[in-house]
């Protein structure tokens, strides 16, 4: 198994930016610390002419103005001149840097990230690897740490440990085009180290592109509004110094292991292709029905899909998987995306929702949940 | 020109008003005393009446959602749960009730609160005043506008014992096509406020148009007039996208139609340009009021000629014009095209420009002034400070590529704080200050006035600098949860909003008591010279004892102050 790098980065956060570690993030911190020097300016001035009038000019009701000059056609033109000149080049900045970061360059290592609530699935073009975001383990540790269960330093090796099959991997110093897609509703995939940041729309694809210039570990958001598990919709970016050592990544935990039992990569598949964001294993309610003791169980269905009821055989599952708004359980919203799984993974996943029944011992009854 | 009719209306009107305008001390009744059946209020047309009813439903709509921001404050102190298990027991439960606080709070803070403030509670009070008009153009309208106003905070009220809604004040689609919340009446109250809003736009365009008295020209006119003209048109223009808008996501909801749900064919990001179409300028409706209010209160506190009179009227038209084409800068990472998006940038740093004139000619409205600090002027200070901060954080949006990573953070919650929090409420409150005494009839404590006012400042930037910086560091928004680091900016943050709250509930109290041992307040206790300020505090019913003619509404010249009942009387001539 491969190590995944744990570097502190040698760029260090300044006070209103994190680390700048892409390309993108030199031209746009210099176009926030002009903007933010001419908002100082202006605001100091404002501010220093609002006390000394206020300190100066304060009478006692009943006083006269000293002045009561209304108008001065110089100073009008010079308030409203400069104002345009600064918003003109602020404008001029921005549009250049933006168009640029629109542009990716025709050699990138294409890599597409596919959001749902409430997980990241990021799939590599180069050999068709899906690898999770793996948002529930980091969510996981996150908390461990809080709770003084683990030390800070534990923290990051567990860490490592996810990222050795989790994350949006890259080389430094290589473009890397994401292509966005998102299953349900908006997300947005937000990397704020490299200053990249673009909405995922069903529907839709979007792209961004960055090339990451140190090695690290870096975090990543879901920036736009998503419901119940936004906030837990986190995952980190990979760096890797060389490309050899990311194409070695890659290979291994791009592969299932498939000397395993069926039902065990099955496990495998429920958390790295986002079933567990909406399904438990252990009776509790979700989003979507739990995984417990489903298998064999007689189900009934919502009028929103094909009403009736069905036994949960491996025809269902297997339909319920490929077609979600066939057949709603009732009780549950219509919400399920179309999660594209490979044969395997089907199969396995199948194996391993049957598993979950078997535990509670021998043949299960059709009228178990009546 | 309408002449409301209203029962009760004292028969020896016409003999007084003679005798009227030579006494400053009037004896009649007011608007409040006049008649007090339960039904004078109910169905009055008294755009004072009218507007004093707006003004405590406004109060009573921020003290909700006031209470919810706190609510979602508290929560955010600790990235831990800190106060959502009390009321749910999962942590799925508990991020859900947290998603329904800050929409609660969101949509009742724009839709009944910053949308109406200014213009349909202070402005109903003080436009047909400033026009010395007896009421508005329509007053039937305007009653209806009311009630518009009512059933629509009665859906929300319904939303909230209904479970709530979960998906954020802008509810973008395709999660507001699916959410499992009480999404369908928020929408139908929004539709309807949306009407109340278009109707009282109305209502002022043509009381505007239509009802200035002699002398008073456009450019005679005071500059809160300006401003709520052109906050008007906006109102007008803008309103029915939204409601038609909301009517089909409401069609997508119930049908399925497959307008805005890609799932049926339909296209998220049409909803948000539709959403935005009307919010942006509804951003305007929020903040160009408070602008006019604002350059009433600088230039009366410093009883000098407003500076640049011309430019700041034609700032607030600028800005109204601008608000309509610039909606896509809230897109520029939605996958909008990149054309658009340079455009978009383009038109929006044109908006920033009309807003630095204003903030240069009110500062140059105080040179050589003779300022008087009181609540109200400090308010009005204070708005010049914080919308400049607001003004100038946009400035950071604006720009493309900043854009890129400040987007959906908690700068940009921060900036539109400042914006409709820092300067559209603090006019609002500012306003109502100066208004008070014309409205109630009563002074409040100075003293405690100005302590609530600064303890207002202090909280607002305490809250709402650590977002600016801790948004640039990358915090998104809208997050239950959030990553160690930026826990001590989130618990400044907090601390920030009960210092808010603190101030708040001071200036809710000094309030209240002035209704109840208030000194009675002169006809013009600051020394304005605008219409209002010459008639009694309170006004009668019909507002003028005798129609007055156009005032040059900035010229304090002739004003005379009297120590001993701090009222300014106007100069005897000859």
């Amino acid at each position: 198994m491969i190590q995944v790098p744990i570097l502190l980065a040698d760029s260090e956060p300044s006070f209103w930016l994190p680390a700048p570690v892409s390309n993108f993030a030199g031209p746009i911190d210099g176009d926030f610390y002009f903007v933010y020097w001419v908002s100082i300016f202006f605001l100091v001035l404002i501010t220093l002419l609002l006390g000394i009038f206020m300190w100066k000019f304060r009478t006692p009701p009943g006083a006269r103005a000293q002045s009561h000059k209304d108008h001065h056609i110089v100073l009008e033109v010079v308030w409203t001149g400069i104002p345009i000149i600064l918003s003109a080049m602020m404008f001029w900045y921005g549009y250049r840097g933006y168009v640029d970061m629109t542009v990716p360059p025709n050699e990138s290592i294409s890599i597409v990230a596919e959001a749902q609530k409430w997980a990241w699935n990021f799939s590599y073009a180069s050999n068709g690897a899906s690898i999770p975001g793996m948002s529930d383990d980091f969510n996981v540790v996150r908390a461990q740490v809080r709770s003084g269960e683990i030390t800070a330093e534990d923290a990051e090796a567990a860490e490592a440990k996810i990222l050795e099959k989790a994350g949006l991997h890259v080389p430094m110093g290589v473009p890397i085009e994401v292509t966005v897609m998102a299953a349900d509703v908006l997300h947005a995939l937000f990397i704020p180290a490299f200053r990249v940041k673009k909405d995922c729309v069903p529907g839709r694809t979007g792209k961004l592109w960055f090339i990451a210039n140190e090695p690290g570990t870096y975090d990543l958001y879901c920036a736009e509004y998503c419901g119940q598990g936004h906030s837990w919709m986190h995952s980190k970016v990979v760096v890797h110094e060389t490309v050899e050592e990311y194409e070695k990544w890659l290979e291994v935990a791009g592969s299932y292991d498939e000397t395993l039992p069926f039902d065990e990569n099955g496990k495998i598949v429920w958390k790295r292709r986002g079933c567990i964001s909406c399904h438990s294993i252990d009776g509790s309610k979700k989003v979507g029905p739990s995984w417990a003791g489903m298998f064999g169980s007689m189900r009934k269905f919502a009028a929103t899909g094909t009403p009736g009821e069905a036994v949960a055989d491996e025809a269902y599952i297997q339909e319920s998987i490929r077609f979600p708004m066939k057949k709603i359980a009732e009780g549950y919203p219509p919400q399920m995306p179309v999660v594209k799984l490979t044969d395997k993974e089907l199969l396995w996943v199948t194996e391993y929702i049957k598993s979950l029944s078997q535990n509670s011992g021998g043949t299960v009854s059709p009228r178990k949940e009546n | 020109m309408s002449q409301p009719d209203i029962d009760g209306r004292p028969d020896s009107d016409e003999v007084k008003t003679a005798a009227a305008a030579t006494t400053v001390d009037e004896s009649g009744p007011s608007y409040l005393t006049v008649t007090n059946t339960i039904s004078s209020w109910v169905f009055t047309l008294d755009h004072k009446r009218i507007g004093l009813m707006y003004l405590i439903g406004v109060l009573f709509m921020f003290l909700l959602g006031g209470v919810f921001a706190l609510l979602v404050r508290t929560e955010l102190f600790s990235p831990l749960a800190m106060i959502t298990p009390l009321f749910a027991d999962t942590a799925e439960a508990q991020a859900d009730l947290y998603n329904k606080w800050f929409t609660t709070h969101g949509a009742i803070m724009v839709f009944l609160v910053i949308i109406p403030g200014v213009p349909a509670a202070l402005g109903n009070f003080i436009l047909p005043l400033l026009l010395g008009a007896k009421d508005v153009a329509f007053p039937r309208l305007n009653l209806g506008s009311f009630y518009l106003w009512v059933i629509g905070a009665i859906f929300f009220v319904y939303v909230l014992f209904s479970g709530g809604i979960d998906t954020g004040w802008t509810f973008y689609t395709p999660y507001s096509a699916e959410s499992g919340t009480a999404v369908i009446p928020a929408l139908i109250g929004v539709f309807i406020l949306g009407f109340s809003s278009i109707f009282t736009g109305l209502n002022f365009i043509v009381t505007i148009h239509k009802m200035r008295p002699k002398g008073m020209t456009w450019f005679k006119m005071p500059l809160f007039l300006w401003a709520t003209y052109s906050t008007a048109v906006i109102q007008v223009l803008a309103t029915p996208v939204l409601g038609i808008t909301l009517l089909l996501l409401i069609l997508e909801r119930s049908l399925g139609i497959g307008i805005f749900d890609p799932r049926n064919g339909g296209d998220p990001v049409l909803f948000q340009h539709f959403f935005w179409f009307y919010s942006h300028p509804a951003v305007y409706i929020m903040i160009v009021p408070p602008m006019g209010v604002v350059s009433e209160l600088i230039a009366t506190h410093s009883h000098k000629r407003i500076f640049g009179y011309t430019y700041i009227a034609f700032s607030s038209v600028a800005i109204a014009i601008f608000s309509f084409l610039v909606w896509g800068h809230h897109m520029f990472t939605s996958g909008q095209s990149t054309t658009m998006s340079i455009i978009f940038s383009g038109i929006t740093f044109s908006v920033g420009i009309p807003s630095a004139i204003k903030v240069f000619n009110w500062l140059a409205t105080m040179y050589k002034g003779a300022i008087v600090l009181n609540t109200a002027m400090l308010y009005g200070i204070s708005f010049i400070f914080l919308f400049t901060i607001g003004g100038l954080t946009g400035l950071f949006l604006g720009v493309l590529s900043i854009d890129a990573h400040l987007h959906d953070t908690y700068f940009v919650v921060a900036h539109f704080h400042y914006v409709m929090m820092g300067s559209g409420l603090v006019g609002f409150i500012g306003g109502l200050h100066h208004w008070w005494p014309k409205i109630t009839g009563k002074m409040y404590d100075e003293f405690l006035g100005r302590i609530g006012c600064i303890l207002v400042f202090i909280g607002f930037n305490l809250t709402f600098i650590p977002q600016f910086v801790m948004g640039s560091l990358g915090m998104p928004r809208r997050y239950y949860t959030y990553a160690d680091k930026f826990e001590v900016y989130h618990q400044l943050s907090t601390v920030g909003a009960y210092v808010m709250a603190a101030g708040f509930f001071l200036t809710a109290y000094y309030l209240i008591q002035s209704l109840i041992s208030g000194k009675k307040a002169p006809m013009n206790p600051w020394g304005g010279n605008s219409l209002e300020w010459h008639t009694p505090s309170p006004p009668p019913l019909e507002n003028f004892h005798s129609v007055p003619d156009a005032t040059d509404p900035y010229d304090y010249e002739g004003l005379e102050y009297d120590p001993a009942t701090g009222n300014y009387a106007t100069k005897r001539t000859g």
